[in-house]
């Protein structure tokens, strides 16, 4: 469950700037159903840490939320936001 | 009289304080904040200790009322630039308004601009922790609540291109996935989306900073992708038909600036007809270029973009006579008939059979006339892009043989480089330092050779490239059947009866900015006027015609000097980003995006030979994209904006004004964390610093709770460590450098208090642990508020830390000696650490004075008081005084104290000088 941060460190800003290239495969993931951040990382391939900022970039433009429970690894999961109500 | 009783320089805490304080005192004030929002740090802050209060809710109602007092004028997003004091003791201060590119007074905070933006940069008020946009809201409570541009400069990419296609624009919308937009954004230039996503030669490329690291953007390929896309999805342009507007203009040829220009003018509402001489439009895009690099159906569907807004095209049109045309009615002309006639050898032979100008050989195969040359020798004379499309072409029409033969060396070929390199893939021969001499023919008048001197080169002529020099008895014959004449290419401007005035060259004489001839009605534009160029030139020569037209004809000036906001340049850019600069913004680079292998397999039909990016590869490349300029253009903000506040043409302005007295309350700087590199920030996920903690805690907080940045987990284990960078002057653990500050940044300790108390409110669960030197609470109440953490269960270990190393699971071991257990090695594991950075001075503070009035710091740098202790507040400059941390590390309830002691010092100040000598 818990993604390993072994993965080479980018420059924040090469992280950033994919964000909106990440938000179509993020929400592609998603739609099977809520995710974990880790989980999230591992279907895109990529580190959990850079996934954890395309993630928070996303809910904070309200493309998606976190699910209220906690998973009992101490995870929340992420859930795209309807359609209808995103940006 | 001064314009201002006082400027106070920075709008944290003691800032807004200090204006406030005088204002109230009835003194007028200009406070400049060099932020998008007045607040400073404190607002950023989650509460403030040791009352727990909201920190939101005390700043907020200083920052509206630092905004609204009627004695401050608070101008954020602004900066001073200099202040100097005048003879009277007086001061003069620079101001430089930065631009915010939005109306402030018709911005309504809406974000709207921020959600369409896109373009993610880290998020300085969130400490870097999530993403912003680079049209933003410096955060939820700014004041004032108006949105910003962040725009560092144009693009390479988008500054270089001749057509004015906002290259970086379309890219970042690619990137979003927005490919219509992007092709929409194309458009706006000109129709040929899909030809200049092919044919284009790409300079945007050449400039492309990521060239200078792993290699260039596909930009050239992305538009394709973008045309392609949309070409084969929908029907028509997508845009809307203008109205028109009852004016009507004639375009005499239908290449790139005739077709750009038509496009340009019939979105305006002219009814624009153009009148081709060929058989079909396009000019050379039809009747040149190879279908293999640029495939005739594509420049039809970008030509059906024209006609589809109503533009009528008159193929077998000549024209000779433009004052007939005036007189149909048309009430401006542009010519745009490029260069139509190849420049002759000059040798003898040149008239046999089988010597062939290089255009009309191009010209021919397209059209389905051209020579047989299969099994046959060719030899192109030439060395630029038409004759490397003569030799493809041969190649392609079965010659046995395709030799160029250029009169200097392969480094002085005029050709792209890809066409040349195309071109030997595909089987051409060059034989360089060769020049004709005369063509060699048989008895019945055909081509039997091309004899050619061998040359040797000389000094740099006029285009400074090495003039080719005949050498004696070197002439020698190539066999051949055919000679294809590619040295160059001139327009037919005799073609007009000597209407337009001509130049030596050929060329129409026009205006190079208005490209208005001496006729007013007659513009000419393209290879017309500049001789031969290329696609992308001639497209934005196409619209600069359509723009100067439509000024013409709305009465408007084509003469004198344009000004800054008179409409009369087209792109009216900011200038071209400092590469440097750019690449400073990071410490290190790796594109996430595979390089795409560009070169194309060697080709003997005249299918397209590139291939397509596949959609991965398209958003995986425009992913690439440094964001040179930060702001894309892509104008996704100017859409989405309900109120029209967006105003990319708004420009830095730079004021004087003349002040009484001067408060300096530029704050502090934050320890960098990375700077104590055995803590591992940076390069370990999960260890924080103190501000990024406030911000988890925050109203505003980045997550939607206290996480692991490594993996967004919720911790349970949370360690601190108290005085990073400060009170530290060990050496670094390479036994050099170090932080070198004894200093106790005197609020580290308190807020990481305040964080354990609000940490443990947050995450009940939370084991919370602290690594300090020794607890430093010495104000009101603060003991009580540090033995109530305890009493929550907070745990306070006596022991610096020596090293903190990760695992793989993101975990971090704490290594220290227990020092009240007997000083054992201790190894901890924790979930998450969060080190409790101290302050440095703001040496910004150093430039604002200059030559005799330098203003003195003390031995740590920051602003030095006269008497700190009985003289608080005044500097070493007379009328200059300093309020909070910009002279030592103070809490928020010590900087209004101490904001307030400089304000009573600047009121003594003003008073005395209305006090008769």
């Amino acid at each position: 469950m818990n993604a390993p941060n072994t993965a080479p460190n980018r420059d924040l800003r090469e992280i950033i700037r994919e964000e909106p290239l990440m938000r179509s495969r993020i929400l592609e993931v998603l739609s099977d159903g809520p995710h974990t951040v880790p989980e999230i990382a591992e279907a895109l391939g990529r580190p959990a840490h850079e996934a954890m900022y395309w993630v928070m970039g996303l809910r904070r433009y309200g493309w998606i939320r976190e699910v209220k429970e906690v998973t009992p690894e101490g995870y929340f999961r992420y859930q795209a936001v309807e359609k209808e109500t995103r940006p | 009289m001064t314009d201002y009783d006082a400027l106070v320089v920075g709008s944290g805490i003691a800032g807004m304080e200090s204006a406030l304080k005088l204002g109230d005192m009835g003194y007028k004030v200009l406070l400049v904040e060099k932020e998008a929002s007045v607040g400073g740090r404190m607002i950023l802050l989650s509460k403030v200790f040791p009352t727990l209060d909201c920190a939101s809710c005390i700043s907020t109602p200083k920052m509206a009322a630092s905004i609204h007092h009627p004695n401050v004028t608070a101008l954020t997003y602004t900066e001073v630039d200099g202040i100097a004091r005048d003879g009277d003791g007086t001061f003069k201060a620079t101001i430089r308004h930065k631009p915010r590119f939005v109306d402030e007074a018709a911005c309504t905070g809406c974000q709207l601009c921020e959600t369409a933006c896109t373009v993610a940069v880290p998020d300085q008020f969130n400490a870097d922790m999530v993403a912003r946009r680079a049209a933003y809201i410096a955060f939820p409570q700014a004041v004032p609540k108006k949105a910003v541009l962040e725009r560092a400069g144009t693009s390479p990419c988008t500054y270089t291109c001749p057509a004015g296609i906002k290259a970086h624009g379309y890219v970042s919308l690619i990137r979003s996935g927005e490919y219509e937009k992007a092709f929409q954004l194309v458009l706006d230039a000109t129709p040929l989306v899909g030809t200049l996503g092919r044919a284009c030669y790409a300079p945007c490329e050449a400039e492309c900073t990521r060239g200078s690291l792993e290699g260039t953007l596909p930009i050239r390929r992305l538009k394709r992708f973008a045309a392609d896309r949309h070409y084969a999805a929908a029907d028509g342009p997508g845009v809307e038909v203008p109205r028109p507007n009852g004016k009507r203009v004639a375009v005499v040829g239908s290449g790139p600036a005739g077709l750009t220009a038509a496009w340009q003018l019939a979105r305006l509402g002219y009814g624009v007809k153009i009148l081709e001489a060929a058989p079909v439009a396009g000019g050379f895009l039809r009747l040149a270029i190879p279908g293999y690099r640029l495939p005739p159906e594509v420049v039809e569907q970008d030509i059906s973009n024209v006609t589809a807004i109503g533009v009528e095209i008159a193929t077998s049109s000549p024209v000779t006579d433009l004052p007939a045309l005036k007189s149909d009615g048309f009430d401006a002309i542009l010519v745009a008939t490029g260069t139509q006639l190849s420049t002759d050898l000059g040798v003898p032979g040149e008239k046999l059979d089988g010597v062939v100008g290089g255009l009309q050989f191009l010209r021919g195969t397209k059209l389905g006339t051209g020579a047989d040359l299969a099994g046959k020798k060719v030899v192109v004379v030439g060395g630029g892009n038409v004759a490397m499309d003569a030799a493809r072409t041969a190649v392609r029409l079965g010659a046995a043989q395709t030799t160029v033969a250029y009169r200097r060396g392969r480094t002085e070929l005029p050709a792209h480089k890809t066409e040349v390199d195309d071109a030997e893939r595909d089987g051409v021969t060059f034989t360089f330092q060769v020049a004709p001499v005369d063509v060699v023919g048989d008895s019945a008048g055909h081509v039997t050779g091309l004899r050619c001197q061998r040359m040797a080169l000389g000094r740099p002529d006029a285009s400074g490239r090495r003039r080719p020099e005949p050498i004696e008895g070197s002439e020698f014959v190539v066999a051949c059947e055919t000679v294809l004449v590619a040295i160059g290419m001139a327009p037919e401007g005799a073609a007009f009866g000597g209407s337009i005035a001509v130049n030596a060259n050929g060329t129409l004489v026009a205006d190079a900015r208005s490209l208005q001839t001496a006729v007013p009605y007659v513009f000419a534009a393209g290879d017309v006027t500049t001789g031969a160029s290329d696609i992308t030139r001639a497209v934005g020569q196409g619209r600069r015609a359509a723009h100067m037209i439509d000024r013409w004809l709305r009465g408007e000036t084509l003469d004198g000097e344009p000004s800054p906001g008179d409409g009369f340049e087209m792109d009216d850019q900011l200038p071209l980003v400092d590469k440097p600069s750019v690449l400073g913004r990071q410490k290190a680079y790796g594109r996430g995006g595979a390089l795409i292998e560009a070169a194309p397999p060697a080709a003997r039909d005249f299918a397209e030979i590139e291939a397509p990016l596949t959609e991965a590869e398209a958003r995986a490349a425009a992913g690439d994209c440094l964001d040179c300029g930060v702001c894309s253009e892509c104008n996704e903000c100017v859409a989405a904006c309900p109120s029209d506040a967006i105003h990319l043409d708004m420009r830095e302005s730079v004021e004087e004004v003349s002040v009484g007295a001067v408060v300096v309350a530029t704050g502090y700087k934050l320890f960098t964390a990375d700077a104590k590199p055995e803590y591992g920030f940076g390069r370990y996920k999960n260890v924080i610093t103190g501000m990024q903690m406030d911000r988890l805690l925050a109203p505003t907080r980045p997550f939607n709770t206290v996480l692991r940045p490594g993996d967004g987990k919720v911790p349970e284990r949370i360690a601190y460590i108290l005085c990073t960078g400060s009170r530290d002057e060990a050496p670094g653990p390479d036994g050099r450098g170090g932080v070198n500050n004894p200093l106790c940044s005197r609020f580290c300790c308190m807020y990481s208090i305040k964080q354990n108390q609000l940490v443990m409110g947050a995450l009940p669960l939370a084991e919370v642990t602290v690594h300090y030197m020794d607890i430093r609470a010495p104000g009101k109440r603060y003991d009580e508020f540090y033995e109530g953490a305890k009493a929550m269960g907070a745990t306070y270990v006596k022991g610096r830390i020596a090293k903190v190393t990760e695992k793989p699971d993101g975990n971090l071991i704490l290594r220290y000696e227990d020092i009240e257990h007997g000083g054992a090695l201790v190894e901890a594991e924790y979930d998450m650490v969060v080190l409790a950075i101290g302050v440095q001075p703001n040496r910004e503070v150093e430039r604002l004075f200059g030559g005799d009035d330098a203003i003195e710091l003390n031995d740590y740098h920051y602003v030095a008081e006269r008497n700190e202790d009985i003289d608080p507040g005044r500097t070493n400059i007379p009328g200059v005084f300093v309020a909070g941390t910009a002279s030592g590390a103070k809490d928020i309830t010590d900087s209004i104290l101490h904001a307030g002691a400089a304000v009573a010092q600047v009121a003594a100040h003003l008073e005395s000088r209305k006090v008769p000598a």
